[in-house]
């Protein structure tokens, strides 16, 4: 028998909260099939071990990955396409456009290394235009969870789904911000509550909004954090709820400033006509090579908690109109 | 001698029965069914070019070359399916990866009974169901295509997926020559021979031309047999023209021995039927008008003529 798995909490990596939900989902749905770009990680080998006709190393072809997979969805498998976030979203949007997309099928695309997850990589392995790219595939849904139990959920929210989903999983372990028995439903989570400003974040830059606020609290600024786990199709009501309520609103997504969250808040705001000041964080619309840590590059980029704090503390402070 | 009615041959437009005539000779030793089989192609030819010149676009010289591989697919008792029912689940499934020969398809369809003549008609019109590439709201297609390089890893999955479930139909890929520069083809070639996929059946339209050259002209793929050998695959090179070539070449597809998957690199000539278009690099999307559209009118209904009564 194999081992229980538990309930994901802050010491699980968050790769092995979605693989172990992945796998369970396996086990008891045979026509789950996963399929990697030559990835490993340790609950993804446990599937290979244990269920080894639901799982294939396709190879470093992760065009034909996203082939194989419409194939095996339109033939009646619910595959779950995995590999490094710029060779699935960039390489193959083309693939995901017409074979998964425009048929509406149901596979997962599993993406690792969202942001500058591989920091000292390179521009290459910089996933920071993916956002931007799956929010143009109609059809798609598109989750980027920041911690170990709403990634888990993620797996599940796929698995229902009868399209196309995008997942972007963090790696590593991540301070937990969920219960077991949260709602994912919704797409997003008021995390704080704070009256001064609102801080809407994504994925990885979600945990550094916490801390950004619990910094802002030291300085008697209160602010409010909002977790937009799923991009697309966009909860519109319930994050015009949010809007509406805002004083203030910033934005922290570690993407460029195109297309992605801050692109799609400036765009509800505008279509609904709430004037209300926001300010952004983001990476620069530019290939980055400079060399160093992911959070190294954060400092570099102004998107480490200190910065982002001293950055809103001086806009909230000094009472600017900018 | 036997009789035949050749005017229902002719004439026809749906639901054709694929095996009236199999294994009917007559005492001359003409294989009938072959013979009910060009006549079936010719009417497509026909379809082809009319459909081409009234909506004043299409592929026609792709659409020519591969007429008679689809003819014998779902005419020549290979394919399984069951146009009453187009999701029936024993049925073969069948991607057009050149998809821009969608009027050869939509021709085919309509002569095995998935779509009416009026439907056909309707090609080329505001509003009409069938556009320039194929979709899967279309009784007869699974697949969308229309983007070149990606219907023979579509296929391989369907294979897997066929296996995993346990299900005994086939799949069906035809390609265009032109679309094999595309590398994600050879992605799928190489997966489908790794893993065995001998219920996946890959066609090749070998019509040697892309829209501007020969093949050879602009990056040659000869030896390409030999490039589907290397990747593993079980190779038959058959004239594409030929329906007793290729109904031979078909004839075991379901108890192949062999664990490879198979492909037919059926050598065409693109334009087809067309004396003009056979002879010239140019007929890829060009539409024949004037006295060009007479002269091809001619020499299709001719063959058609013909080949009915030279044969019978």
């Amino acid at each position: 028998m194999p081992p229980l798995i538990e309930q994901p909490n802050a010491a699980t990596d968050i790769r092995d909260a979605f693989f172990n939900e992945v796998y369970l989902l396996a086990q008891a749905d045979r026509r789950v099939m996963v399929l990697t770009d030559d990835q490993g990680a340790f609950a993804l080998d446990r599937i290979r071990a244990e269920l080894p006709s639901q799982y294939i190393n396709v190879g470093i072809a992760e065009q034909n990955l996203i082939n194989l997979a419409a194939g095996l969805a339109i033939g009646g498998m619910k595959p779950f396409a995995c590999g490094i976030s710029n060779f699935m979203s960039l390489r193959c949007s083309e693939q995901i456009s017409v074979n998964l997309c425009a048929m509406n099928l149901p596979v997962t695309i599993v993406a690792s290394g969202g942001g500058l997850t591989y920091a000292s990589d390179g521009p290459t392995h910089h996933s920071i235009q993916d956002a931007a790219v799956m929010r143009t595939m109609p059809n798609m849904k598109i989750f980027n969870p920041a911690d170990a139990m709403s990634t888990a959920a993620c797996a599940r929210l796929c698995h229902q789904s009868d399209g196309p989903s995008y997942v972007r999983i963090e790696k590593g372990q991540l301070p937990g911000l969920y219960a077991p028995d949260d709602n994912f439903s919704p797409g997003l989570s008021r995390l704080r509550e704070g009256v001064d400003a609102l801080i809407i974040s994504t994925g990885y830059l979600t945990q550094t909004a916490v801390k950004v606020a619990s910094e802002l609290q030291f300085l008697g600024i209160d602010c409010g954090v909002l977790d937009l786990y799923r991009l697309k199709p966009l909860n519109t009501g319930a994050l015009l709820t949010q809007l509406r309520q805002a004083q203030r609103i910033i934005i922290m997504e570690e993407q460029t400033p195109i297309g992605g969250i801050g692109s799609l808040v400036c765009e509800l705001l505008g279509e609904h006509g709430l004037a209300v000041r926001v300010r952004r964080y983001h990476l620069p619309d530019a290939p980055c090579y400079r060399y160093g840590s992911r959070e190294w590059l954060h400092q570099e980029f102004g998107l480490d908690f200190l910065s982002v704090a001293r950055g809103i503390a001086d806009w909230l402070l000094s009472n600017e109109t900018a | 001698m036997i009789k035949i009615d050749i005017k229902p041959l002719l004439e026809q437009v749906v639901n054709s029965k694929p095996t009236q005539l199999l294994g009917r000779v007559d005492n001359a030793g003409l294989d009938l069914f072959v013979v009910e089989l060009e006549c079936k192609a010719a009417w497509v030819r026909a379809q082809i070019l009319e459909m081409i010149a009234a909506a004043g676009k299409g592929h026609i010289g792709g659409s020519l070359s591969c007429t008679d591989i689809l003819v014998a697919l779902y005419q020549g008792g290979v394919m399984h399916y069951s146009p009453r029912n187009p999701h029936w689940a024993g049925r073969d499934r069948f991607i057009l990866s050149k998809g821009h020969a969608v009027e050869a398809l939509y021709a085919v369809l309509t002569q095995a009974g998935f779509l009416t003549a009026a439907t056909l008609k309707g090609y080329g019109t505001d509003g009409s169901q069938l556009g320039g590439h194929p979709d899967r709201s279309i009784p007869g297609v699974d697949v969308s295509t229309g983007s070149l390089g990606q219907g023979l890893g579509v296929g391989a999955g369907l294979a897997l997926a066929a296996g995993r479930l346990q299900q005994s139909h086939l799949t069906f890929v035809l390609l265009g020559d032109g679309e094999c520069y595309e590398g994600s083809v050879w992605e799928g070639a190489q997966f489908a021979a790794h893993h065995k996929l001998c219920n996946l059946v890959a066609i090749v339209d070998r019509n040697h031309q892309i829209t501007m050259d020969d093949t050879e002209d602009c990056n040659a793929f000869e030896p390409f047999a030999d490039k589907w050998r290397a990747f593993g695959w079980e190779v038959r090179e058959v004239d594409g023209h030929s329906f007793s070539a290729l109904l031979s070449a078909f004839k075991d597809v379901r108890k192949r021995t062999c664990n490879r998957p198979l492909v037919l690199i059926a050598r065409t000539r693109k334009g087809r039927g067309v004396s003009f278009m056979e002879k010239t690099v140019g007929w890829h999307h060009r539409v024949p008008k004037g006295v060009q559209l007479e002269q091809a009118r001619r020499e299709i209904s001719q063959t058609l003529t013909e080949t009915g009564q030279s044969n019978l």
